[in-house]
């Protein structure tokens, strides 16, 4: 099959494969992410040509390393304007983040609040593991109060950034949760994600097996559960934000049965216009085309006759 | 024997001041367009504090027949709108100059009985004459403009045409009653009975010109060249290129965005250069201080972006709304490690339009950043100047891929039949392949990377793509504007500058020839990669050498010794935040060939004299 006959050439995840070392420590979640997005790119069908995926600094970028896609490794904090600059020159292409909790939350957060405003249309996929891997287990924006590292041995004095919280207040129009440990249900919230027009957040707990020693594989699996396995419609914005909040005044020591943790989708809303909808110079396609040959700007030049 | 003081030319120099929010910037362009309209040469100059509301605010306008090509320290006639004018200004003014006041709200009692003398009292009551015609306060700065033309028996109608234009998207009453009050203010000068000595006359069959700042005339530029996307905060001296792009650039294709700051500005603008379109940022060296990381991405992923450096005085906040010529080695030097970068220093409005172009077409061809190292004293001055050359602009997007399929391009890829976006080329620039092209996976990178753009820290391939990054100033070398020569070949003074400069040199270099020196200037338009060959050949046959720049420390003239390995002989240098005054370079040069500065640098009263604008004529002032 091909594009030539009219049918869309079959995509499967191994399309998205590299052939280089994946260093990221054994029992990373980041490998989990890793197959969920190739599963979720190849299940929507979309071509390499078809998207690109800017990431941030931190362990989650060096998958720009490891996925045989087109990619922009940004800057740490900053993969979001990137992203936004890549989207706001090219309409075509659908246009997916992916940045860590120190990256995206912390540095990032100027631009995370104001992305989601705009209501730009990209999927951003938040690898939050409470901690820093890439520069070896200080405290992150999203560690837990009380939480112990090298950069805070009393323990964090902060409330953690609560990345679904800030989404919603800003009037996100697709935010959810995922846990690493689940690939098929985080597959599914990333197609979700990439097919939402508009910002759309999966903050994706990822535990870190080397530095973060409590938020572990196991303390997640004993305390997430599924929305859509819960009698909840993704559709009432106050409600989603109730439940957002569940999360923020857990400790680390909580039982798991005083601490469960929601995953799915928070809330959805289709419909809203998106920042690109409102920039009318898109209409036509990528700007490239419009910086073949000189703009004639004498009609302009008139104006200062 | 040849004077000491500036030969002026026949020219009019008009200062309008008062407190900030009495609409003197807008009301000053209006009188320039007059001026402009009937084919005079005019340049113009803002001072003001960074308020809205209070401080003094300076508008300074000068009118010539003759070329001119910056301000000048003379006044032949102020408006001053407050009393604090009368107490700053009214010294400033020329022998029979004249001084147009509001009776009503101003006093001339306070002023020195000598310098009363002297000067010719122009009372128009500002206030009643818009109160008469029903207008709004604000209206009182037209009611002055009126009196400006009424005295110098210019005629109405071009300030006519002018506020039409001002008023040209509000309601027709609005342009009219406007119009109603600057006739009466016109009137009402010339009651007042103090006649300016010559006339100032609409030039016959006055060629077409632009009257442009720095802003629009790089706005201009970006736009010919095909600008897809601008983005930035606002921040002097740069917010007005903002506005011009929401304004022009956006009705013409270009996406504009208004950004949290300049860290998402420069990101955007990095990630927009990835997706093929044309992309510019532009700010203040405060603003460009956060952009500078992102600066350093654009080095090492090798994209093609335009940045805007418009210098204002610093360090910190500095003086917000004043010139400097202070960061040119930072912006030499920003960002971590080295990378090529091409610096281009506009020197005038034909210089803003002609190097903005031409940065996107660097840009492309060098995969690299370029700047536009310009300052507040270009962005924000006006120029009535000849209309740009928009035939010349051409368009090389260099090695770019846009669309299609990668495998296409033998040249783009690897022996495996891969493509690599960082392969090791001659020249040092490598094929680009948009997103959206067939088979160009690829990984635009910020960390260091190989030939595929993967992270790579092997020691070997982190020199080779050292070496292949800066291999870019060679062919840069080959393609970036030659410095600009003005003068004879043989002077007694050579001067060397950079940025605006040029303006009030240039300026003074024609009284100097008039006053029998001469003097020839090299402009360094490329700052970057330097002009070390021909700044040794201009420095080499120079008899007497002056470099002349608006910072403390030299920063151009230590270029010059640690590049072309030469000294100069002087330096002029400025750091008030104000930019050179003809005169003052006039005077440097003076004393540099022995004539003495100290007559040239206070001129005799008597030679400040206004003469005669435009051309000799019996007739009287039509309405």
């Amino acid at each position: 099959m091909s594009e030539r006959d009219g049918t869309r050439p079959t995509i499967t995840p191994n399309d998205f494969d590299i052939f280089r070392p994946l260093n990221w420590c054994p029992g990373c979640g980041n490998y989990q992410m890793l197959s969920a997005m190739k599963a979720a790119l190849a299940d929507l069908g979309l071509a390499q040509h078809e998207f690109a995926i800017v990431f941030g600094i931190g362990q989650h970028g060096n998958g720009a390393d490891f996925i045989k896609v087109q990619a922009f490794h940004a800057l740490h904090g900053r993969a979001l304007p990137t992203a936004t600059g890549l989207a706001l020159v090219n309409p075509d292409l659908r246009i997916i983040v992916q940045s860590g909790d120190g990256d995206g939350y912390g540095l990032g957060m100027g631009h995370f609040v104001h992305s989601v405003r705009r209501n730009i249309d990209i999927a951003y996929i938040g690898h939050n593991n409470q901690i820093y891997g890439l520069t070896t287990g200080q405290a992150s924006p999203t560690s837990n109060q009380g939480m112990k590292t090298p950069s805070t041995p009393s323990g964090v004095l902060e409330e953690p950034v609560n990345p679904l919280g800030v989404a919603l207040a800003e009037g996100a129009t697709f935010v959810a949760r995922a846990f690493a440990g689940d690939v098929g249900h985080m597959t599914w919230l990333f197609k979700e994600a990439i097919s939402h027009r508009g910002f759309a957040l999966v903050d994706v707990f990822q535990p870190c097996v080397t530095f973060n020693k409590i938020n572990t594989f196991k303390w997640y699996r004993e305390r997430v559960y599924k929305l859509e396995e819960a009698d909840y419609e993704p559709d009432d914005r106050t409600r989603a934000f109730e439940l957002a909040e569940s999360i923020v005044h857990i400790h680390n020591e909580d039982p798991p049965e005083a601490s469960r943790i929601p995953t799915g989708i928070f809330y959805r809303q289709e419909g809203v216009p998106t920042y690109q909808d409102g920039v009318p110079q898109l209409a036509d396609g990528p700007l490239w085309k419009r910086a073949r040959e000189p703009r004639d700007v004498t009609g302009v030049l008139r104006a200062f006759a | 024997m040849a004077t000491t003081a500036p030969p002026y030319g026949r020219e009019v120099r008009i200062k309008v001041a008062g407190p900030a929010g009495a609409g003197i910037k807008a009301s000053g362009e209006t009188l320039a367009r007059s001026f402009a309209k009937a084919g005079l040469n005019v340049f113009d100059l803002t001072e003001y504090p960074s308020l809205i509301k209070g401080g003094h605010n300076v508008y300074v306008l000068r009118v010539s027949a003759d070329p001119i090509t910056s301000h000048v320290d003379p006044v032949d006639v102020l408006v001053a709108l407050d009393q604090l004018t009368v107490e700053l200004n009214a010294s400033e003014l020329v022998d029979g100059g004249a001084l147009v006041y509001d009776p009503d709200d101003v006093t001339l009692d306070t002023l020195d009985a000598r310098l009363r003398e002297r000067i010719c009292p122009v009372p128009v009551r500002l206030t009643q004459i818009v109160k008469d015609a029903g207008g709004k306060p604000i209206m009182r700065n037209v009611a002055a403009l009126g009196a400006v033309i009424g005295h110098l028996d210019f005629p109405l109608r071009f300030l006519s045409e002018s506020l039409h234009t001002q008023f040209a998207r509000k309601a027709p009453e609005i342009a009219e009653q406007n119009v109603a009050v600057a006739a009466a203010g016109h009137d009402a000068a010339r009651e007042a009975g103090c006649a300016f000595p010559g006339r100032v006359e609409p030039l016959p069959d006055a060629p077409e010109k632009l009257l442009v700042d720095g802003n629009e005339s790089v706005g201009l530029g970006a736009l010919a060249a095909g600008i897809g996307f601008y983005a930035a905060y606002p921040m002097t001296p740069a917010s007005p290129l903002l506005h011009f792009m929401a304004r022009y650039g956006a009705d013409a294709g270009v996406v504009v965005k208004h950004t949290e700051d300049e860290i998402a500005a420069m990101n955007m603008v990095v990630g927009a250069a990835f997706g093929g379109g044309r992309t510019m940022c532009a700010s203040a060296g405060g603003g460009f201080a956060l952009m500078v990381e992102a600066f350093g991405l654009a080095g090492v992923s090798e994209s093609a972006v335009v940045v805007g450096v418009f210098s204002r005085t610093a360090p910190g906040t500095g003086l917000p709304t004043w010139t400097e010529q202070a960061d040119l080695r930072y912006v030499m030097h920003a960002a971590p490690g080295e990378f090529p970068r091409v610096i281009l220093s506009p020197g005038d409005m034909t210089d803003c339009f002609e190097l903005a172009w031409k940065a996107f077409n660097l840009a492309d061809r060098l995969q690299t950043p370029v700047v536009l190292l310009s300052e507040q004293y270009l962005q924000e001055s006006h120029a009535s100047v000849e209309p740009f050359d928009v035939a010349a602009v051409t368009i090389d997007r260099g090695k770019l891929i846009p669309e299609g399929d990668v495998s296409r391009h033998d040249g783009a890829l690897g022996c495996e039949g891969r493509y690599l976006r960082y392969k090791l080329t001659e020249d040092g620039v490598s094929w680009r392949a948009l997103p959206g092209v067939r088979g160009a996976s690829q990984v635009v990178n910020s960390y260091e990377h190989d030939e595929y753009g993967h992270a790579e820290e092997g020691a070997q391939m982190r020199a080779l793509q050292e070496e292949k990054r800066m291999k870019k100033l060679d062919l840069a070398r080959t393609l970036v504007p030659p410095p600009a020569y003005f003068g004879p070949e043989e002077a007694d003074v050579s001067v060397v500058l950079f940025g605006a400069t040029k303006l009030p040199v240039l300026e003074a270099r024609d009284w100097l020839e008039a006053s029998g020196v001469a003097v020839n200037v090299m402009q360094v338009v490329t700052l970057w990669p330097f002009p070390t060959d021909e700044v040794r050949a201009f420095l080499g046959a120079a008899r007497r050498s002056l470099v002349v720049e608006g910072n403390y420390s030299g920063q151009l003239e230590g270029l010059i010794r640690q590049h072309a390995l030469l000294e100069v002989d002087e330096h002029l240098r400025r750091y008030d935040g104000r930019p050179f005054s003809p005169e003052q370079v006039f005077g440097k040069v003076l004393a540099m060939v022995g004539r003495g500065p100290e007559e040239a640098a206070a001129p005799a009263p008597e030679e400040r004299t206004a003469v005669q604008v435009g051309e000799p004529s019996g007739k009287g002032a039509d309405r």
